[in-house]
Formats: structure tokens, sequence, C-alpha cells
């Protein structure tokens, strides 16, 4: 039985009065999220939760801790907000304009220890946030570029596990093989 | 951590994140598990040696598009080992839709039918250039019933019988390219306007066609692009017909224009050679607004007057090609250049009248410049170059033969023009040491850079280039100041340099081309012609960069005949093309001439 809690807020991006809906979610240690209803359904997840009516007084999300579900939706509310003020079609930061302040943002974002990068990675994956996984993921790749192979191993902590004749197989490919 | 925690698919939205191909080929060397994501996430590869052939087709699952053009001595037997699968894997071809066989032309009717019968899901085919290719390969193409692309440039056997076989069976072909099909005529073209109803581009250039193609040409009711060039017994007669057909032609290259003003979706028109008046651009003015694209290279009769007629109407011009225009002044680029503001590629190759004024106007009004030529204007000077520097969207332009450019002027553009990738200097000869110093601290994003007969630049300046990561392609005829210490700086630094071009460095010698043969693994052609390398420096260049497939050895007076022998048996394997001095031809043993023959390889005698 859906029950939801009603009042009437007036946000700051908002001109007329509105009532906006909330729902609870409830992170892997206990803690209670109180979040307006579209800001959540920014994660498809949660999305079909609220759709088929399963969201009772909380939604759990047994898989994301405290910490990571505030940061996540932190990004949800950015990223509401960015489109609500401007056209719908400008505001992915996928965008190409690199003044794009939502860019800028989204850069200060990521701007994180490895571990929290990987958790934030997961947490978009599980949520099914379509932006937070691209933009994340896209950290990850272009902590990559330029690299050697044995400094992505140490930076991301990989065991090689490739014999040395392996490794020189490889090598040749690369090298003489294909483009 | 990253693997204990991801599992395949993050791993692949990671992959896919990644920006350039060395960082995929980094990726691959990390570890197994990312090896695997590579090979079932890579979509496209262009194979470079048939020895791996079979461990890549292997290894990638998920290919779209497989490019063989490259890849030496392609034959009917290679097809056996490419499609030789495991019994209960799924194999390469289950998704293969672009299949590039373009010069692999030791693959026959029967290789073929095999390899694109293999492939259910093909929908773009390429065999230009297989000159050998005759109906019987039109044949074995015309089983592919969903083909919506084919090219078959220059495939000299392919006749009207081979042309009727895939119009037939090749239903919704789309783009179609028989240019060089000597042997197809009207009979053919005729056919396959009546079968193919939706192609959209056609290109019938070079064929003996008459008007008569035309009138069936004009029928086909989706035809956007259409390409005419050079095709002998066409004449005004037949143009009649595209006046009233082809409602939907957007491009039209041709040897005369008249019948164009009936087209009003016109955004592309490309005529060379063609006879214009100033009525031509009247015409283009009031009917063609659209227009984005327009080639008047080596026209005869284009005037200021006419361009001024032109760019009044049609604004949106963002491409124009006006080389060999020799009347055109000042006076014309300023209109255009007031006119057209999103003009992003402007060709004056031997205008020689435009002047700095010209530039300045460019500097000022048309700041997405992207490409400009202006070889052969000796009217553009240094302050000229200043000017143009303000266009810092620049990422081509072309300055051979300007001999009034010095450091001077270059340094204004390697300063701001900081995207540019391709810059011509040919003949340049006021250009020296210190322009190339800038060079090299401004513009970290060149690829291509030609600087053939400067002979001011010595190997101080070379060593600049040297600092240049993203260099390429790179030519340097007749530096006769030049010696192997440049050439070392240069091969150690640009390490993706990949067609070299060392013709008359008469002072290079093995110590030079010793550092080449160690550093320059991407060398894929080279042109050592009259420089000082030995037998020893030969065999270590030809023996060493495998992935060479292009050289040009003439008048190497320092090279025995024995040394020829020993460096062309050590590369006979992956050569594809070989210049070699004349005299060579009688002096080398016929088991390398065969050798190399049968390896596919083409030798050219000087």
């Amino acid at each position: 039985m859906a029950s939801s809690s009603t009042s009437v807020v007036v946000s700051n991006k908002e001109k007329e009065n509105k009532n906006t809906k909330k729902v609870t979610l409830k992170s892997s240690d206990g803690e209670s999220f109180e979040v307006d209803e579209s800001v959540a359904m920014e994660s498809q997840t949660i999305k079909h939760i609220i759709e088929d009516g399963c969201a009772n007084n909380e939604i759990p999300l047994p898989n994301v801790t405290s910490g990571i579900l505030s940061r996540v939706i932190e990004y949800c509310k950015k990223h509401k907000e960015a489109a609500g003020e401007s056209e719908p079609s400008v505001t992915s930061y996928t965008s190409n304009s690199t003044t794009n302040p939502l860019t800028e943002w989204d850069t200060e974002f990521v701007k994180v220890d490895q571990n929290t990068l990987f958790d934030l990675i997961l947490a978009a994956n599980y949520l099914d946030i379509k932006g937070l996984l691209d933009l994340t993921c896209k950290t990850v790749a272009d902590m990559m570029k330029g690299k050697t192979p044995q400094e992505i191993r140490e930076t991301f902590h990989i065991k090689n596990d490739y014999t040395p004749e392996e490794e020189a197989e490889v090598r040749k490919e690369n090298q003489w093989a294909f483009e | 951590m990253l693997l204990s925690v991801f599992t395949e698919d993050l791993l692949v939205r990671v992959y896919i994140k990644l920006g350039s191909e060395s960082d995929r080929k980094t990726w691959r060397l990390v570890c197994k598990d990312f090896l695997r994501v590579d090979s079932v996430t890579r979509r496209s590869l262009r194979v470079l040696r048939s020895e791996f052939l079979h461990g890549l087709l292997t290894k990638f699952k998920n290919l779209d598009t497989l490019d063989l053009s490259v890849c030496p001595r392609i034959e009917d037997a290679t097809v056996s080992v490419m499609l030789s699968q495991a019994v209960n894997s799924v194999s390469w071809t289950r998704w293969v839709t672009r299949l590039v066989l373009s010069r692999a032309s030791g693959l026959r009717y029967g290789g073929l039918e095999r390899l694109v019968g293999a492939c259910p899901c093909l929908v773009v085919l390429d065999v230009s250039y297989c000159w050998v290719y005759g109906d019987r390969e039109a044949w074995a193409i015309s089983s592919v019933r969903g083909l919506r692309e084919l090219r078959m440039d220059k495939c000299l056997g392919v006749s009207d019988v081979g042309l009727a076989k895939i119009a037939v069976g090749c239903g919704k072909l789309e783009r179609l390219s028989l240019k060089w099909c000597m042997e197809i005529s009207d009979l053919g073209v005729d056919l396959l306007c009546k079968k193919c109803l939706e192609l959209k581009s056609l290109d019938v250039s070079y064929l003996k066609v008459t008007s008569e193609s035309l009138r069936s040409i004009a029928s086909l009711p989706k035809l956007e692009v259409l390409a005419m060039v050079g095709c002998p017994f066409l004449d005004d007669y037949g143009l009649q017909f595209l006046e009233h057909g082809c409602p939907s032609l957007q491009e039209l290259s041709a040897m005369v224009l008249y019948s164009l003003k009936d087209l009003k979706n016109l955004n592309t028109i490309r005529i060379d050679g063609a006879q214009v008046s100033d009525s031509s651009f009247q015409t283009f003015s009031t009917n063609c607004k659209s227009l984005v694209e327009i080639g008047l290279s080596k026209c005869v009769g284009v005037t200021n007057m006419g361009i001024m007629q032109l760019v009044y109407g049609c604004v949106g011009l963002k491409i124009v090609n006006l080389t060999c225009c020799r009347f055109i002044t000042d006076e014309a680029i300023s209109a255009l250049t007031n006119s057209c503001r999103n003009l992003v590629s402007l060709k004056l190759e031997a205008c020689d009248k435009v002047t700095e004024k010209s530039l300045d106007q460019l500097g000022s009004c048309c700041l997405q410049l992207k490409e400009l030529d202006l070889t052969d204007c000796c009217g553009v000077n240094d302050k000229g170059l200043k000017y143009l520097s303000r266009c810092s969207e620049l990422l081509s332009l072309k300055l051979g033969l300007c001999t009034n450019i010095s450091d001077k002027g270059l340094a204004y553009i390697a300063h701001n023009c900081i995207k540019i990738s391709e810059l011509d200097l040919y003949r340049c000869t006021s250009i020296g040491d210190d322009g190339l110093a800038a060079l090299s601290s401004g513009c970290k994003n060149l690829t291509k850079l030609n600087l053939s007969y400067c002979n001011g630049v010595t190997d101080r300046g070379v060593q600049y280039i040297g600092r240049i990561g993203e260099l390429s392609d790179l030519e340097m005829r007749g530096l006769v100041n030049l010696t192997s210490e440049g050439l070392t700086a240069v091969a150690a630094g640009c390490k993706k340099l990949s067609d070299l071009d060392l013709k008359h460095c008469g002072k290079i010698d093995d110590s030079g081309f010793w550092a080449l043969s160690y550093y320059s693994r991407n060398m894929r052609q080279i042109n050592m012609s009259h420089c000082a390398v030995s037998d020893v420096g030969l065999c270590m260049v030809l023996g060493n960069l495998t992935r060479l497939q292009d050289v040009k050895l003439v008048h190497l007076m320092n090279v025995t005949v024995k040394g020829f022998e020993l460096a062309l048996r050590a590369c006979c394997v992956r050569i594809k093309k070989a210049k070699l001095i004349g005299s060579l031809r009688f002096l080398l043993s016929t088991e390398i001439l065969e050798t190399l023959h049968a390896r596919g390889c083409k030798i050219r005698w000087e």
C-alpha cells in the first residue's frame, strides 16, 4: 500500500506552488534520506519500484552505503535542477560546450579517492543512473590515458597474470598484427 | 581492487570510454581479463599481416568491419584459413556488415564467393582497385542479397554482363561506384537503373557512356549524388534529361553545367575545368541558395564579378575551391568573406593576385576556417600570416611555393593556430631553423609536415621536429644540410612516423638509417632515393621495420647489387611496392624477382 508524505513546498527553482511528493531511501547502514520523488526517479531502478507501487514507507538499498548514497543524491539533485532550468536538450553532461557549468560541477564531483569512485560506479550501475555511470566510467578511462600497462596495474592494483611469453605475444600482436 | 569489484560489463563500459587506439592497445596488455574485454568489444579490425589473420579472427567474435586492404597476399587459400572454425564456436563472420577488400587482387571469384557467402549480414563491400576482377567476381558479389553499398572502382574486367548480374541480385543497392570500369556501356547502366531503384549515389566517372545513360539515370527516383567526371561521350543533349528527372538530386560533378537551373535542392556542385561565365553565377545565386560547397578548380571564366554575384545569393557557402582561378583578386575574396561567415574550407592554389588584404579579411570574418590552401600564391607574406593567425581553428594550411614568407610569419601561425595538424611549406626557401623551433613549441597536434627543398633548414632545426610527438607524415626532400644527426633526432622523437621522404638528402648515411631502423617501428612508406646509405644501412632498414610496405630506392650509389639482394630478401614477405633503378632489373637474380612477384610485390623500374 503506497503512502507518501505530501507537503507543500516551494523550492527555490520552481516558480509556482506545487505539491512535491517525497520518498525515503534507506542505505545499507540504516541511514534514511528523504528526497523529492522526481529526484529519486533519476534512478531507473527506483523509478520502477515506485511505478510498480512497491514503495512503502522506505525503499531499502542494501547495496549502497550512506556515504555513497548521499553523493548519489547530490548528483541527482543537481542534474534534475539543471534539467528544470534550461531547455531539455542542453543539459546532459555530455553536451559539447566546455563552458557548460554542469560539466564543471561534474568534474569537481568525481574528484574523489579511488575507492569512492568505484563505489559510485557500482551504485550508479545498481541504481541504473546512466549519466552518473557514464561520468564515472569516463573518469576511470581518463585515468588510464597515456599510461603504460605497468602504470595502470599500479594505479588500480591489478595483478599481472600474463606469463612473459603470453605478454610478448600480445605485444607482438599490438605492434604488427592489426590496427 | 578494480577486478574483484567490477563485472565484465562494467569493464566494457570503461573500455568504451577510452579515447584512442593506443590506449586500447595498452589496455590489452594489462591483464587477461582486460584482453578478453577488448576481444569482445572491438568492432573494427584492419589487419596488417596475413600470418596473424587466423589468430585474430578466432579472438574477435563481434566484428562488424573487417579491412584487409593493407594486408599483403590475400588469396583464395587465405580464405580457407579465415573460415576454418572450431565446430562449436560462433564464427567471426556472424555480425560482419562491412568488408574492405580493396587492392586484394590475389583473391579471385572462388575465394570471394566463399568469403561473402559466409557473412550473412554483409551490407557494404569494397573491392576497388582489384584490377583483375571481371564478370565472374561480379557473379560472386551478386549473391549478396542485402548489399547496400558497393565500390568497384577500377575493376577493369567487369562488363555489362557482370553489372547485370549485380543489378538483378542486389536489388537493395543504394550506393554504387563503377569509376574506371571501362567495359561498361549504356546497356549495363540502363539495366541497373531499371532494377536498382533504391540507388541514392552513383559514380559513372570515366565510363564510355553516352546521353542514353543519362536518360536512364534520370529515372532513378531517389538519386542524390551523381558523379560523371571525364565521361568522354557525354554531351549537352544528355544533360537536359537531368533537368526534368532526379527530383532529389543534391550533388553533381560534371564537365558542363547548363541544365542546373531547376535544381533547387542542390547543396554541392563540383565542376573541373568547365567553361563558366558571370551568368552561370547569376543562376546559382538566384536558384541555388542552399549551396554549401562549390568546386571551380581550373574552371575557365571565373571573374571577380562572378564570385561577387555568387556570394550575394549563396551566403551559406562553407567549402569553396578556386584552384587556378587566376583572375581572382582581393576584391572577390573580400566579398566572399563578408557574405559567407561560416567558411570552413578555402582553396586558392595559384591565385597569385591574392595579397595580405585577403588574409586580413579571413582573419576578421571567417574564424571557423579549418582548411586553407595558398600554394603558389606569391602575394602571401609575413604580414598576411599575422592576420591569418587569428583563425585559430585552422587544421590544414598549405603554403607551398610561397617564397615571400619567412620564420617571422611562421611564428605567428605557430603560436596562435595551435590546432594545426597539416602544414605544407614545400619550397618555402626563406623558412629556416628558427621557424621550426616556433613550430615545435606551438603546434603539438601536427601530424603532417612538408619541408621539401627548404634548404635553409639544418640539423638544428630538424632536431626541433623531433619534439613533435604526433608527427606521422614527414617530407624532407632536398634538405642538403641534413645529416644523420638530424634524422636520428626525428626518429627518436617522432614515434608515430609512418611516411618519410628523404629523397636527395645526400648527406644522410648509415648511422641515420640505423636510428630509423631502431626507432621507427610504425614506418609504412619510405623514400630513400639519392641518400648516402650503404649495404648495411639498407639491410637494417628493410630488415627491421616490419611494417614497411612501400620503398623507393633509386640511385643509392653506395649500395651494391649484393646489398640490394640481401635487403630485398629480408623484406620480401611484406613489401607491396618498390621503386628501383632500371639497371637492377638485369643485375638482380631471377630468384629474388620471382619471389617478390609471387608475394604480390609490384616493382617500378626507374
